[in-house]
């Protein structure tokens, strides 16, 4: 099925023929992009609906694994590569006039096209430079706004996510030096013999501080304050939303298929547990939304890190529910947080100048900390159960902790709310966009809600299909179709 | 037992309580008077003394509440003496118990709190303060006591405790069985009353700074009748709880009257303690003993 | 569609009526109405049980059922708003400045939540409904804004803590046991090892008894309570703290059981479980009776004792007998109808005056007359004196305590009540009684709309007290749900050979005393005139009406002299050094991510690392 390469194609090639289209026609520069997106997501829910949610294979350009390159495509490849241009299109920069639109429209092409080949691709190399490609793509996004401050942000991101990737290309050399192959499916074939030793454990220790550095992992995480606090609302939407998700994925399917030891699955907690904790308790000081939104978002991929630490199917589908639910949540935060910038104390009077934004908050931060019969509750308590079935000493810490952590975030989030419902001077209303995008966040909160018993059956079939590891091997290694 | 004897006890008990109530401040009148080495009151000196309270001309009221709260103090003591059993008659102690009795013995002096809080005089507030916070002190060792001996005869019932001392002989009375909680029960008796050197919320020597400051006339005629039912309920109590209870009425009498007289007699040797000296003085001694006697019944 | 379907219904229907027509000038009088109408609907409901709806979500079963424990807590949550509402539906809510719509919907959602988790079939369930419980509490906490938001912040931050950790209890029973529901709960922590069960009643207790503010998780309630407008204030304080208690029956005596509890020892002591909770629940009962003592604001007064009396109330329930359990149980009702009393008084008084400070109001009785009959009534009950009902659920905790051969338990239960005895006569002596003050000569009784709640309520408190067999049958049920050993009584109290208490007679005799006393003053000796309040014994000085002559501050100025050094704020201080040492690890993880270096060092030092092993 070879239709599953155009969507990721079609935006990178749109993305190198948008300069001199702009040349063109300024409305063509405009609107290819946006266009590309839509055709892009169409293709992708009609590979959706036409497997069925089955997998796929598509060897590119014919050439069978291991030698040639592949993309496999499950139900939660294809949700996620779904997720990408959907996300970029809902939060597509504002147009700007010339030459800065189209290159930002470009960055954006470039993002959702390697976001998708993130999403899709089985091959770890291939993997690597559809991340770097993203990388670069967010760079460029991140230091748009143009002010100092954001170029400040951008460098810092740019130096760790430079040594990531530094550490990452030699966790990739490691593996290929002990396997000779880099096809995960292949990998997952040999893992056992191969990479059951330190020098395998080394070799996930540098993917995963790699990767890391998108999904906010703990040691390699602190850009992210700065960065989402200065970059353009939107850019540090689809940062802490899909973007932070793909890495995550790439994460999963190496914990699934190849490094699928106590071991790994330990050093993956620790730094969870890291992340949350310390992200959670600098968001409970931060002084600003912007800030206390990014930390927030450290903590809630801390938890998905626990989460994915946890083994089996259940586990799995703990880690994809935490997933789902912070890709719902975070970015219409964000999109909030359009407005409501500078010190929290200067917020109140908000609820009062836009019901609607503070209404939609406070829906969002009871179902980030887990208020039943919200998603967030329902995520958070499969995550407990996972960890209470563990039963270690380990794993009791951690439910203890992730407990904990709980009300630290109830407090900061809702001394907030409480702020934005007191009596005060701040008038700034919403752009209409923030708010549709915050809303339909809300609705499919509201709506996952309402339908919980399909969206918990939809949400085991994701994770007993990715946890099938047999499947994924018989099916990459057999060919495409 | 049927509905009219019950009625004619219940009418009865509180007589009687009133006339050997007043025979009682009598006695505490001439014991005061003979280690002052005065002659002392003459026999019908008490009842006099309320008839002249009552019968006088000039009666201020500080309004309904002050009158309302002699009207609790003296009325609640009335129902209190019908749940003591008595030689011949028990009432209704049988419906309450010791420790309802010892709650409707509370409703008195909050009687006689909101009569005086009524009267508009800080004075008379302060008396308050320090009368609720010299009942917190005595009540202490006073309940310590309820316990020991409500645990003691496996029932609060009073009639029950006073049998059952009455079957075992003096041997098997509460203050033999008991010799530590019954000492207690003496201290906490002594500050119930009121009594030197326990008077600092009475204050009876400079009236201007107690409860008493705006009584006079009938609203002073009826505490000097609560006076009475007070010492009358102490020492009855006491008899019942340590000495056997009323086996007939005169030894019940005797027991009675010389109860009251240990405290009597010891409180004109001591000066006055402070609030938070009484405080202090019944939390640690009576307590102390309360609690050993406590731990030896137990154990 | 079972009765219980039914009551949810009506109260669904409270929520959405209130949420629509909330604004509306009669809303009051609607949302009492539909209060009535759920309370009507309850008694028509069988006692011992309904069930209602079932829900499966993720595979779990959420179902929703009501006992006789459930319907005894129902009637209590239902009538508490009942009154609550009717007294804020008139001329209180006229005056009312805030926002009408938000606090009608706030109380229609408590009650909601509260009557769902009333209803829990199973563990899962119960949580839901502590939740939803939770911030619809921390709703009509809140919506006052100012003072009463940060109380209701710091609520949450215990409200939270307490559903965190139940919240763990609950998933660590769930893989004990396989399943949320009772049975298998019951059966697993029957089985369960001593360490494992140790921490679950510690995890429960620290859930449920935030709620209940037991020690030391009660430090939240007290400016919570007092700052919400005042039917809320009423209602909170009336009944929504007994939803830890509710909790804690089903679990602790209902799931464990009682004499499980007996038989878990406290490592190297002589203690068991059971010792545990109620010393813990004594200790509720002691000191913030005595904080209460110390309290200048009616209603933070109030509220205070209200902590103190819970512990009694689970204190009586652990005792876990016949006699100690209704007692415990019986509290809640009997409470209820005290505190909501007392509350609508004090709140009353706030309405004429604008405020509830104790050492500027006085003398109110002259004004307020019927308010100060109610509040008597209420500080009566509050304290334990017969002939209140207060009186009844006390004695029987007493009495139980006895019994058990527990002295010091009870030692601590007395030296409670005269805490509050003492507490309470400065209430009541500080607002209605001594000086009336000049500003307050022209002051008008409370209005109508809420003298009839608070003396219907004073008046049931009353009733509860002389004849107690009235509501000890509900007890009975509710003892018998969750296996307890089931109370033996008859109209008047207990007839029992080891402690009997017949409050008819008792109440009877003592009113035939008042009777007599009221015939020997009034009918006896000279006629009194009254004289104004300023004719009055002040040493030789005279009075005029600018004057100060009124004793209310420290009013137990001896006694503090003596205690007034045991206050020593340890559990603010432990609050205080909590809240300071996550400030400082959040102080340091901050400062983590606002140094980009460590990072950088560390991956630059990896590379370094790679290279090196790589050449």
């Amino acid at each position: 099925m070879n239709a599953l390469v155009l969507p990721v194609v079609l935006p990178l090639l749109t993305a190198f023929l948008l300069q001199p289209a702009g040349r063109l026609s300024a409305a063509l520069a405009r609107w290819a992009g946006p266009a590309v997106l839509l055709v892009c997501a169409g293709l992708l829910v009609q590979i959706a609906l036409l497997t069925g949610g089955e997998p796929v294979t598509a060897a590119i350009g014919g050439f069978a694994p291991p030698v040639g390159i592949v993309f496999y495509a499950d139900a939660l490849a294809l949700l996620m590569a779904i997720a990408v241009p959907v996300s970029a299109l809902l939060l597509w920069p504002r147009a700007e006039a010339g030459e800065a639109g189209v290159r930002q429209s470009a960055l954006m092409l470039l993002l959702v096209g390697s976001g998708t080949g993130m999403a899709l691709s089985g091959d770890l190399f291939n993997l690597y430079v559809f991340y770097e490609l993203l990388t670069v793509a967010s760079f460029g996004l991140a230091s748009a706004t143009g002010t100092g401050r954001a170029y400040v942000a951008t460098v810092r991101y740019v130096l760790v996510s430079g040594f990531g990737s530094l550490i990452a290309l030699a966790g990739i050399a490691l593996l290929y030096a002990q396997t000779g192959s880099l096809n995960l499916a292949q990998l997952a074939d040999l893992a056992p013999e191969r990479l059951a030793n330190p020098l395998g454990l080394a070799a996930f220790a540098c993917l995963l501080i790699g990767f890391g550095v998108k999904a906010e992992l703990f040691p390699v995480n602190n850009w992210v304050p700065d960065l989402y606090a200065c970059a353009g609302k939107p850019i540090s939407a689809l940062l802490a939303g899909v973007v932070s998700k793909l890495a995550v994925l790439v994460l999963l399917r190496l914990t699934v298929l190849v490094f699928d030891s106590p071991e790994a699955r330990e050093m993956l907690m620790v730094l969870g547990l890291a992340g949350l904790v310390t992200g959670e308790l600098a968001a409970w000081r931060a002084r600003d939304l912007p800030r206390l939104l990014a930390y927030s978002s450290i903590g809630q991929l801390g938890l998905l890190f626990v989460a994915l630490s946890l083994p089996g199917p259940a586990g799995l589908a703990a880690a994809l529910a935490v997933a789902l639910h912070h890709l719902l949540v975070k970015p219409a935060l964000f999109m909030l947080a359009e407005r409501w910038h500078g010190s929290l104390d200067k917020l109140a009077g908000a609820g009062r100048a836009s019901p609607l934004a503070a209404g939609l908050f406070t829906l969002f931060a009871l179902s980030l900390v887990g208020v039943p019969p919200l998603p967030g509750f329902w995520a958070k308590l499969l995550v407990l159960l996972e960890l209470a079935r563990g039963a270690g000493p380990f794993d009791l810490t951690a439910l203890a902790l992730v407990l904990a952590v709980t009300v630290v975030e109830a407090h900061y989030l809702f001394r907030l709310v409480g702020i934005l419902y007191s009596p005060g001077e701040f008038r700034d209303r919403h752009s209409p966009r923030a708010l549709a995008v915050a809303g339909l966040g809300g609705a499919v909160l509201v709506a996952a809600m309402l339908t919980l018993p399909a969206v918990s059956d939809a949400l085991a079939g994701l994770a007993s299909q990715a946890a099938d590891t047999a499947a994924y091997r018989t099916l990459t290694l057999g060919g495409g179709l | 037992m049927n509905v009219a004897s019950l009625l004619v006890e219940l009418v009865l008990m509180p007589l009687v309580a009133f006339v050997v109530g007043l025979a009682m401040v009598l006695m505490m009148r001439r014991i005061a008077a003979r280690l002052q080495r005065r002659v002392g009151p003459p026999f019908f000196q008490p009842l006099f003394d309320i008839v002249k309270l009552y019968g006088k001309h000039t009666q201020t009221s500080h309004g309904l509440v002050h009158d309302l709260g002699i009207v609790m103090a003296v009325g609640g003591y009335i129902a209190a003496e019908t749940m003591l059993p008595v030689p011949g008659m028990t009432g209704i102690a049988d419906k309450g118990g010791l420790v309802v009795l010892a709650y409707v013995m509370m409703v008195p002096s909050l009687g006689l709190a909101l009569g005086v809080g009524q009267c508009a005089n800080p004075n008379g507030s302060i008396g308050i303060s320090r009368a609720l916070t010299a009942m917190l002190a005595y009540d202490v060792p006073f309940i310590i006591v309820i316990f020991g001996v409500a645990f003691h005869f496996g029932s609060s019932n009073l009639i029950t405790i006073a049998a059952a001392q009455q079957a075992a002989g003096i041997a098997g009375w509460g203050v033999s069985q008991m010799p530590l909680l019954a000492l207690a029960g003496l201290f906490a008796l002594h500050g119930m009353l009121g009594k030197q050197p326990f008077e600092i919320y009475v204050a009876p020597a400079e009236i201007a700074t107690g409860p008493m400051v705006e009584m006079s006339g009938k609203h002073m005629g009826g505490l000097f009748v609560m006076q009475c039912f007070q010492l009358y309920t102490a020492a009855v109590l006491y008899v019942t709880l340590f000495l056997g209870g009323g086996e007939n009425w005169l030894s019940f009498l005797a027991k009675s009257f010389a109860v009251l007289a240990v405290p009597v007699s010891l409180a004109y040797l001591f000066p006055r303690y402070r609030t938070e000296d009484l405080v202090r003085l019944m939390w640690k001694w009576p307590t102390m003993i309360g609690l050993l006697g406590l731990a030896f019944l137990m154990h | 569609m079972t009765p219980l379907d039914t009551l949810y219904l009506a109260s669904a229907a409270t929520l959405a009526a209130m949420l629509v027509l909330g604004d509306w000038r009669r809303a009051g009088v609607l949302a009492t109405l539909m209060y009535g109408v759920q309370l009507a609907l309850l008694f028509t409901m069988q006692r011992t049980g309904s069930t209602s709806f079932d829900l499966s979500a993720l595979g779990f079963e959420l179902s929703w059922r009501f006992d006789a424990l459930s319907w005894f807590f129902a009637v209590v949550t239902l009538g508490t708003a009942f009154f609550a509402s009717w007294y804020g539906a008139g001329e209180w809510l006229r005056a009312y400045t805030g926002r009408r719509r938000l606090f009608q919907s706030a109380l229609a959602a408590n009650v909601f939540a509260m009557l769902l988790l009333l209803g829990s079939g199973d563990l899962l369930t119960l949580f839901v409904g502590w939740e939803a419980t939770s911030w619809a509490g921390f709703l009509l906490m809140a919506l006052a804004g100012g003072l009463a938001r940060d109380a209701a912040l710091r609520y949450l931050v215990y409200a939270m803590a307490g559903a965190m950790a139940l919240l763990g209890a609950l998933v660590v029973l769930f893989q004990a046991g396989g399943s949320f529901s009772y049975e298998a709960a019951r059966a697993t922590l029957a089985a369960m090892a001593p360490g494992p069960l140790w921490a679950l009643i510690i995890l429960f207790g620290l859930g449920f008894g935030a709620k209940l503010a037991l020690l030391p998780l009660h430090l939240w309630q007290a400016a919570a309570y007092s700052e919400t407008p005042a039917p809320g204030s009423v209602f909170l304080g009336g009944v929504v703290g007994r939803m830890g208690l509710f909790a804690l029956a089903l679990v602790l005596v209902g799931l464990i059981g009682i004499p499980h509890l007996q038989a878990l020892a406290v490592p190297f002591t002589f203690l068991t479980a059971q010792d545990v909770v109620a010393w813990v629940a004594a200790l509720t009962v002691v000191l913030p009776t005595y904080t209460a003592l110390k309290q200048n604001d009616a209603r933070y007064l109030l509220a205070w004792h209200g902590i103190g009396q819970g512990g009694y109330m689970l204190l009586g329930l652990i005792v876990g007998s016949a006699l100690g359990s209704a007692g415990g149980l019986l509290h809640v009702i009997n409470y209820a109808a005290t505190q909501a009393t007392l509350l609508m008084v004090v709140f009353g008084v706030r309405h004429r005056v604008g405020h509830t400070d104790l050492n500027r109001l006085g003398g109110l009785v002259a004004r307020m007359p019927l308010s100060f009959l109610a509040l008597l009534l209420g500080i009566i009950s509050l304290a334990g004196l017969p002939p209140m009902s207060g009186f009844v659920s006390k004695w029987m905790v007493y009495s139980s305590l006895i019994q058990d051969g527990r002295p010091f338990l009870f030692l601590a239960a007395i030296v409670g009540t005269l805490g509050t005895i003492l507490s309470v006569y400065k209430l009541i002596h500080n607002l209605f009684l001594g000086q009336l003050r000049a500003e307050h000569e022209q002051l008008n009784e409370a209005p109508l709309s809420m003298l009839i709640p608070m003396l219907a309520t004073a008046t049931l408190a009353f009733v509860t007290g002389v004849a107690p067999g009235l509501v000890l049958g509900w007890v009975a049920d509710a003892q018998a749900a969750i296996g307890l050993p089931v109370i033996d009584y008859t109209l008047g109290g207990i007839a029992s050979p080891r402690a009997s208490l017949d409050m008819l007679w008792v109440v009877g005799v003592m009113f035939a005393g008042f009777g007599v006393g009221a015939l020997l003053f009034y009918g006896a000796g000279g006629k009194t005139h009254r004289v104004h309040q300023l004719d009055n014994y002040a040493g030789g000085h005279f009075l005029d009406a600018g004057m100060r002559y009124h004793y209310s501050d420290n009013f137990y100025a001896g006694l503090m002299h003596l205690i007034g050094g045991w206050y020593r704020g340890s559990f603010h201080w432990l609050e205080g050094a909590i809240g300071s040492g996550l400030s400082l690890v959040a102080q340091g993880a901050g400062g983590w991510y606002r140094a980009i270096n460590p990072a950088f060092y560390l991956l630059a030092a990896s590379v370094a690392l790679i290279a090196w092993v790589a050449l």
